[in-house]
């Protein structure tokens, strides 16, 4: 996905074939857990300067899971330093609206409606425990195998299991408890 | 009441059953009807954060500064072996080179240790400039105002280029004299955001990097034999995208000499 322009090394061609390709995938976790375009931002940039660093430790993994795990110890670190020094960042700016994306569908209504259940489930899931974000977006968004995301979080698959039953059940609920008896529900 | 094999569907309806596993639920299913809905309600679910959910990708601007960091770690590595040349290396990521280009954003983690004092004129200067009414010497948005006021003041010729469409106006330039350098400072307005980027001749091409001191953010980075410096208490982002603005404009003049 990326176009050099002029000679360049081995270790930046192996970047480019095994890690670059997961970028927005990278960029879609971070921002899902942050919740915030600068910190994703930050997260990502510090994965990728990661990445690369230790590109060499990447045998026969998945490139994919190895660098959702560099994201998700990113997030974790940056956010623990938050904690530390007792800071709370301002929320990012409501402009983000812009960046919500319409499903291409057929009429002008039915495009407003998937807009708006879009942003509906948006804020749904923002509004979930950090665990169980984190799980439903690399299961559902990211088809990640329940082994793949134990070894990320470093749990037993039982344990993920269970939570990803919880946090599909929790999203569930808060729909129907918002959207009751709304026709465009998650049905 | 949820049925006790509803853990079984879950797993079941992500494919994490073996053949045999699979054939016993499916003879579940089939009496269940629980189980049932639940096999729908997770695949509608599925569907909905799929395609409902807002899909979010890198923006350019980050993969720009991606492609300038890992450039800059590769010519550290480099570095690294004595007289090695900078290998000639810059890549773009994505479908928007047009509008990005080779940065450099060095991370604080590979640092060398940088000369102290060039930081702490280089703020003094900076700060002095917003406190006193000399911030501006040529007030122009005009680069073809701006740069040629240079000549004869000083003995570099810095890049100059409004980026207003971009959010950061050139609004004019002057000229401090640091402790060791005489250095032409452009003036750049980003919101209510002063950015003052110092140049100064220097042959020892010190490693691009990031500090703040004091509040301020300052990023350094050298074209040939110009150290440039910019500082302001924007945020991080702010800064470093004028600064791969400017050195995108400064490769683009080096393709054209």
């Amino acid at each position: 996905m990326s176009i050099f322009d002029r000679p360049k090394g081995d270790k930046t061609q192996r970047f480019e074939a095994q890690i670059l390709p997961h970028l927005d995938a990278a960029y879609r976790f971070a921002r899902w857990l942050s919740q915030s375009p600068s910190d994703a931002d930050d997260i990502v940039q510090e994965t990728m300067l990661r990445a690369f660093r230790a590109l060499d430790s990447l045998k026969g993994d998945d490139a994919k899971v190895w660098l959702l795990t560099i994201v998700r110890n990113c997030h974790r670190s940056a956010f623990s330093q938050q904690l530390r020094r007792a800071s709370v960042s301002l929320p990012d700016e409501a402009t983000d609206q812009e960046e919500f994306t319409i499903a291409a569908t057929d009429t002008p209504e039915a495009q407003a409606i998937a807009a708006d259940t879009g942003r509906a489930l948006d804020r749904l899931m923002a509004a979930l425990p950090e665990e169980y974000r984190e799980v439903l977006i690399l299961r559902e968004l990211e088809d990640m195998s329940y082994r793949d995301i134990a070894t990320m979080m470093n749990t037993p698959i039982g344990t993920v299991m269970s939570r990803l039953a919880r946090a599909r059940l929790a999203l569930r609920e808060q729909w129907q408890d918002r959207y009751a008896g709304d026709a465009h529900a998650l049905r | 009441m949820p049925c006790a094999e509803s853990l079984r569907i879950h797993a079941y309806f992500d494919k994490e059953m073996d053949a045999m596993g699979a054939v016993d639920i499916e003879r579940h299913l089939a009496g269940c009807e629980a189980c049932r809905a639940l096999l729908q309600e997770l695949e509608q679910s599925r569907e909905a954060l799929r395609h409902g959910l807002t899909n979010f990708r890198a923006p350019a601007e980050l993969c720009a500064l991606i492609a300038s960091t890992i450039e800059q770690e590769e010519t550290a590595q480099v570095r690294k072996s004595p007289r090695a040349t900078r290998p000639a290396l810059s890549f773009w990521l994505g479908a928007f080179s047009g509008m990005v280009a080779t940065a450099v954003a060095a991370f604080m983690l590979f640092l060398q240790p940088f000369n102290n004092a060039v930081v702490d004129e280089v703020l003094t200067a900076h700060v002095q400039s917003l406190m006193t009414s000399h911030l501006i010497d040529v007030e122009s948005t005009d680069k073809h105002t701006v740069k040629p006021w240079f000549a004869g003041r000083i003995n570099i010729s810095p890049v100059v280029a409004d980026f207003e469409s971009q959010g950061y106006k050139l609004i004019g330039g002057r000229v401090d004299d640091l402790d060791r350098h005489r250095s032409a400072v452009v003036v750049y307005q980003h919101g209510k955001h002063i950015i003052n980027v110092f140049s100064w001749a220097d042959d020892h091409h010190s490693m691009n990097h990031e500090i703040t001191r004091r509040g301020y953010h300052m990023i350094f980075w050298n074209e040939g034999d110009i150290e440039y410096c910019a500082v302001s208490d924007t945020a991080w982002n702010e800064l470093r995208t004028l600064t791969v603005l400017m050195q995108e404009v400064s490769r683009l003049a080096g393709e054209f000499k």
